[in-house]
């Protein structure tokens, strides 16, 4: 069996750790041997949104040190798998030696919904969730690393789940990192269209794999008192 | 043009709270994405025709230098004039002299965004020469006295009802919503200047290195007409615009119609080569095509900033951004709006001039994927938010806000040991308890705020993950 590292985001350990959790119980279920290295800290890209290209080169080589020796590095986040894939070798580029560490890392990052599909050829978790859902393809997952069926493949095959598309499902939903904090007036009426959408699709729980676009999105619909649940992937397929 | 940059906020809450212009916007989004779509989907193979396109303008951008060598040369022998202008300032004058010199009192122009890059119309205005915008939109924009609220359909903010007025006021006609009518009086408006014109001003969609051509793309016939009546044919175009050969411009050319508007060719798609040849009816006396630099030769030095010169200003961009479909326009604050606006505009005028527009990008990357030559916007913007840290003044970076700098600093040290990591965590919750009411945070102080303005923090959890495994395990 496969060797997995599992890195968990910064938001997820802080402000959703139940994700993680969920991770956790779906690799038992499933037989993955993994560890979780409690060295582990956020893969900075916070840093890099910020264009502190120094801090996030520090970030990355403490990332890759803790990371590299395992055979797969599976979060529960497009997002920071998208940083280490794509920044941590630009970030490193002017380094040889580390350079080539990045890509090394770069090259066993994957999203946790990719990594069940693709990797481990599960497309089924045996699971059951009865809800009337619809899926938000978040940017990082969909546009930055072309994950697309992965997450539907695995939703479809949970027992009791109801799948309504949802109208707009591919664009942002404001959120950004630092935007959604600098520009709140333009974050709103982008959440406001992503929330208006939810309504109008009838289900009852939307679901995503982007930590970052849960918070945006739940935290939203909870001030806002729109009906309804916000959950990661992961929570759902981690469900029985 | 009047510059607005430094206003992106202010404006973005003005046009985000008019709702007509909101409906307006995600109509146009919605139509032009499907047209589109539908049009890609024509061709044999969408996917690699993309992907051939865009590394077409790549190479151009590339090769530019020698293109240009080259598109001189032979533009020169196909019997035009090749001038070179590194400013505003030297094209301006230059223009207006010649119009001065030919005794020139009225000038037809195309729409063309260089044009308007640097105010040619105004400057030919202020020279005595009278000069109509004989694009459709572009016409409406300058009887309003506006700026273009997209690259490609500068008027698509307004309404037939503002129209009908603004015509009725300015040219004369009576009021009427039917857009049929407005745009024949328009027509009829423009037709007479047409005849009387004396020079032709257009800009230029490609210049092809290989035949020294110029290619021009529109639907109303207004180019055809300005690029063949007047004894002068005055081209502005930019230096990135050239290609290498006829079959890269062709190729670009099907891409270029079906990002702009949908269409699988435009109306009409004028190759201009020299001026008109003994026997040839139609066509102009003369033809100068002035090469424009403005500031590009040094976006062309940086690798990664040499990206937005790709651009074939389709403003294909602007329709999938989530940013531009909610504010519209004219919160760019100069010439070029949308996702390409966002990084080109700051290039051209100087990052301390355009703080917020490569800041204000959720980042989704949905320009980067619809961009038929290959412009990442995503990128680029992300590179200017670097050279503003690192205090890169190349491009005229303005420091970041006071204290930014140390808070990342301090983050990042936080980062770099997960006992520093953990401290922070917990002092973290200990922070934010006062900040919890009936369970969820739902207002935070300073520039935490924006968050809480629309949004609360449903719950802080007890417990880290990396607290919650470490029991787990046990």
């Amino acid at each position: 069996m496969k060797e997995v590292a599992l890195f968990i985001p910064c938001l997820v350990d802080q402000l959703l750790p139940e994700i993680g959790t969920s991770v956790v119980k779906i690799f038992r279920k499933l037989g993955v041997s993994f560890v979780y290295d409690p060295r582990q800290t956020c893969c900075g890209q916070p840093l890099v949104n910020a264009g502190d290209r120094k801090g996030a080169s520090q970030v990355a080589k403490h990332f890759i040190s803790i990371f590299e020796g395992s055979e797969y590095i599976v979060a529960p986040s497009g997002s920071c798998i998208y940083t280490v894939k794509e920044h941590y070798p630009r970030l490193l580029a002017d380094e040889p030696v580390w350079y080539q560490r990045a890509c090394g890392v770069s090259e066993k990052a994957y999203e946790f919904s990719q990594f069940l599909v693709a990797i481990l050829g599960v497309s089924d978790v045996d699971t059951r969730y009865e809800a009337r859902a619809c899926l938000h393809e978040s940017c990082a997952i969909l546009r930055q690393l072309g994950v697309s069926d992965e997450p539907k493949t695995l939703l479809k095959n949970v027992e009791g789940l109801e799948l309504t598309p949802l109208n707009d499902a591919d664009v942002c939903c404001g959120f950004g990192g630092e935007f959604a904090v600098d520009y709140p007036d333009i974050s709103e009426a982008i959440l406001k269209d992503k929330a208006n959408n939810f309504k109008a699709s009838g289900a009852d729980i939307l679901i995503l794999g982007e930590p970052g676009c849960l918070l945006n999105i739940r935290g939203y619909m909870s001030s806002n008192g729109v009906n309804g649940h916000v959950k990661h992937i992961a929570e759902i397929l981690a469900s029985e | 043009m009047n510059l607005q940059t430094e206003r992106f906020k202010e404006i973005a809450r003005e046009n985000l709270a008019n709702e007509e212009q909101r409906k307006i916007l995600s109509q146009f989004s919605l139509i032009l994405k499907a047209l589109r779509d539908s049009s890609f989907a024509a061709l044999p193979d969408e996917n690699a025709a993309l992907e051939k396109g865009r590394k077409i303008r790549e190479d151009s951008v590339k090769n530019m230098p020698y293109l240009l060598e080259t598109f001189e040369e032979n533009a020169t022998k196909a019997g035009a004039n090749v001038v070179w202008a590194s400013d505003a300032r030297q094209a301006n004058d230059f223009i207006v002299s010649l119009a001065k010199e030919k005794g020139a009192n009225l000038c037809v122009k195309a729409k063309s965004m260089i044009s308007e890059e640097i105010g040619l119309r105004e400057e030919l205005t202020d020279g005595g020469i009278e000069t109509y915008e004989t694009d459709l939109g572009e016409f409406i924009v300058q009887q309003a006295g506006k700026t273009p609220f997209h690259i490609v359909g500068p008027a698509i903010n307004m309404t037939i009802k503002e129209i009908s007025n603004l015509f009725n006021k300015t040219i004369g006609v009576p009021k009427t919503e039917d857009p049929t009518e407005l745009a024949i009086s328009a027509r009829m408006f423009l037709r007479d200047k047409f005849k009387n014109a004396q020079i032709g001003i257009s800009g230029a969609n490609m210049a092809v290195a290989e035949t020294g051509s110029i290619i021009l793309v529109e639907n109303e016939g207004n180019i055809r007409f300005a690029t063949s009546v007047p004894k002068t044919h005055i081209v502005l175009m930019s230096i990135e615009k050239v290609v290498p050969t006829m079959s890269d411009a062709t190729h670009m050319l099907k891409l270029l119609t079906r990002s702009c508007t949908g269409q699988r060719i435009s109306n009409y798609v004028s190759v201009i080569t020299g001026p008109k040849k003994a026997g040839e009816i139609d066509g102009p006396e003369e033809l100068y095509i002035v090469i424009l630099d403005n500031g590009r030769t040094k976006i062309y030095s940086d690798e990664v900033l040499r990206g937005a010169l790709q651009c074939i200003k389709c403003g294909m961009c602007a329709a999938v951004c989530p940013v531009y479909t909610h504010v519209g326009g004219y919160a760019y604050g100069w010439v070029y709006s949308g996702p390409i606006g966002a990084v080109l505009n700051p290039l051209l005028l100087g990052l301390d001039r355009a703080r917020d527009l490569y800041h204000a990008t959720t980042l989704c990357g949905a320009c980067k994927d619809y961009c038929p030559a290959g412009v990442d916007v995503r990128n680029i913007a992300l590179d200017l938010r670097a050279k503003e840290m690192d205090g890169d003044k190349s491009f005229n970076a303005s420091n970041p806000p006071v204290g930014l700098k140390r808070l990342y600093r301090i983050w990042t040290w936080v980062l770099l040991h997960h006992s520093r990591y953990k401290i922070a965590s917990r002092l973290m919750r200990i922070i934010m308890l006062p900040a919890i009411k009936y369970g969820k945070i739902s207002r935070l102080p300073g520039r935490l705020s924006g968050w809480t303005q629309c949004r609360d923090i449903p719950q802080l959890p007890p417990k880290s993950f990396h607290e919650i495994y470490s029991e787990l395990k046990k």
